[in-house]
């Protein structure tokens, strides 16, 4: 990988250089260049059908069209308000949903009995799809903002249960016994034991919630709102302003690699005695 | 704390529930262990001898018959009871001197001082004054043990139990580590009863080796070892005694064969210590 970015590094000029910027952002993302090929490729056989129209321009609208719509929203202030909203269904639902998720996951994981009575419900409650609570949902809470929130949040549940509950279940037993020797009371085990050592599972677990509510907000936006990050792209389809969908796509990426990255770096932050790789 | 005890086992037995079969582990198990001695106890896998060491510590206490301490019935764990298990069980997510400070979190006799003081001197004990902020994914595997022999001795324990703490160790290791031990053992003065199923091992560290023999397990005989220290494990006297040792296992034949296999076995000395070195950046 460093090879073929110091190799693109050398000559910062004109196409190169920004290939070099790119390169060097996704470094340091931890990400290879190599890995920026394929997108670079994409990109470059959409202009290429745009150019010889092979799909008409209206279904298809070229790249600096995308661009340029991305730029008219951004200074018009319609992308950073609509993303405002969908970030804060977002944060709610993630909010609320691992919340559930830690109780559920700490009850079954440190509780038998816990345990014994919820499993069974729980397992079941993970089959149904987020879109399968959605008609039950509107029923109880209407097509409004605690709709949204509610099936975000049932998305975000699942998974920060499941890591966690299995975090904890998984903690060895023999570092249980080192606290059983030195007297830990319950909440030493809890807190010196049980937290640390679960800490990369619930990671993880919150992790993947907050990816499961990026993919459920899109949906609930597609479905019932005037705003947000998916109520642009419906309303681009709508308008048969393709091009609005696509900055919507792309918005939605770029913001979910953000997400994700982020939370990466924090990890690796909150663990630094997790060099165990080697 | 701080002085030895009298550790006495009288009539222990103990069973295991299979299903609704009562399965036994341990059969009148009685010993008596004089204050500041050193006992090793040997027998092949199955002899319930890590089923007493955990009847010792504590973590086990369903059992028949008596356990003493200075005279007084063993309840639960205890800080007077220290214990080093065969994987070193640091906790990851602690350095070399939190782990240690894990051993005196609940003590209530020493003032923060104390403890600290107390830390500095156990890390020092062990030999890891330069190690004391590296995390256990740092150290080799005899450094680990090591940490994990200053956590258990921090409180001053009056006993300090053994269960086979160098078995997953390289020779060379194992060979350091058993004479480090014997030199915090007659530093400290505190009791130490070792479970190994290394017989040289035994007959090294200790003032008396209990054979115990399985299925049932049992104290099958009790052998002295009138030796001076430090002991030369190539010595006439030494190797007699040995051999004494490991003919008991010849009425047992299906376990005489692991125990002469894991006492010869010569592996290559591997420096475990190159990975300390790797450190030092």
């Amino acid at each position: 990988m460093s090879e073929i970015t110091s190799s693109v590094l050398i000559r910062p000029a004109g196409a190169g250089r920004w290939f070099a910027v790119l390169g060097n952002l996704t470094h340091r993302l931890g990400l290879s260049a190599v890995g920026l090929i394929l997108p670079l490729a994409v990109l470059g056989l959409w202009q290429y059908a745009v150019n010889h129209e092979w799909v008409a321009i209206q279904l298809l609208p070229p790249p600096e069209l995308v661009w340029q719509s991305l730029r008219e929203l951004w200074d018009a202030g319609d992308l950073t308000r609509n993303l405002a909203v969908s970030l804060t269904r977002i944060g709610w639902s993630v909010l609320i949903g691992s919340s559930i998720g830690w109780l559920l996951g700490f009850l079954m994981g440190l509780s038998r009995t816990a345990r014994d009575f919820l499993y069974p419900s729980f397992e079941v409650f993970t089959q149904f799809p987020v879109v399968g609570w959605i008609p039950i949902l509107i029923i109880f809470l209407g097509i409004d903002e605690g709709l949204k929130i509610a099936a975000i949040s049932i998305a975000v549940v699942v998974p920060v249960t499941v890591a966690t509950f299995k975090g904890i279940v998984n903690i060895p037993s023999a570092l249980l016994e080192v606290a059983k020797v030195y007297r830990f009371s319950h909440s030493q085990v809890l807190l010196r034991v049980v937290l640390p050592a679960a800490l990369p599972a619930l990671f993880s677990g919150f992790r993947q919630g907050i990816m499961q509510a990026w993919l459920a907000l899109v949906f609930v936006e597609l479905l019932a709102s005037s705003e947000g990050i998916g109520y642009l792209m419906v309303w681009g389809r709508q308008l048969m302003q393709l091009d609005l969908v696509f900055v919507g796509l792309l918005v939605i990426g770029l913001v979910g690699v953000a997400l994700d990255v982020s939370l990466r770096y924090l990890e690796s932050r909150l663990q630094s005695w997790r060099h165990a790789a080697h | 704390m701080a002085h030895a005890a009298t550790l006495e086992i009288k009539n222990l037995n103990k069973q295991y529930q299979v299903g609704d079969k009562s399965l036994p582990v341990l059969e009148d198990i009685s010993l008596s262990i004089k204050p500041g001695e050193f006992v090793s106890i040997v027998g092949s896998s199955g002899c319930g001898k890590s089923t007493l060491l955990k009847l010792l510590i504590g973590l086990e206490d369903q059992y028949q018959g008596d356990i003493l301490l200075d005279g007084k019935r063993i309840v639960g764990t205890s800080l007077e009871r220290g214990i080093v298990f065969q994987e070193h069980r640091l906790f990851p997510w602690l350095t070399v001197e939190q782990n240690i400070s894990i051993g005196l979190l609940n003590n209530t006799e020493l003032s923060a001082e104390e403890k600290t003081n107390s830390i500095q001197e156990h890390i020092e004990l062990v030999g890891l004054k330069d190690f004391a902020n590296a995390y256990p994914y740092q150290l080799s595997g005899g450094m680990s043990q090591r940490v994990a022999i200053a956590r258990a001795l921090v409180n001053r324990p009056e006993v300090l139990l053994l269960d086979e703490p160098f078995g997953a160790l390289d020779a060379f290791t194992r060979a350091y580590l058993q004479q480090e031990l014997q030199r915090i053992w007659e530093k400290e003065g505190i009791t130490m009863i070792l479970v190994t199923h290394d017989v040289e091992e035994a007959v090294y560290l200790g003032d008396r080796v209990v054979v115990m023999q399985p299925r049932p397990g049992r104290i099958k005989r009790v052998i002295d070892v009138n030796l001076p220290r430090e002991r030369t494990r190539s010595s006439a006297k030494f190797t007699a005694i040995k051999e004494e040792v490991l003919r008991e296992f010849a009425d047992t034949p299906d376990t005489v064969e692991e125990l002469t296999t894991q006492t010869t076995v010569n592996e290559a000395p591997k420096n475990s210590f190159l990975t300390a070195d790797a450190l030092c950046y």
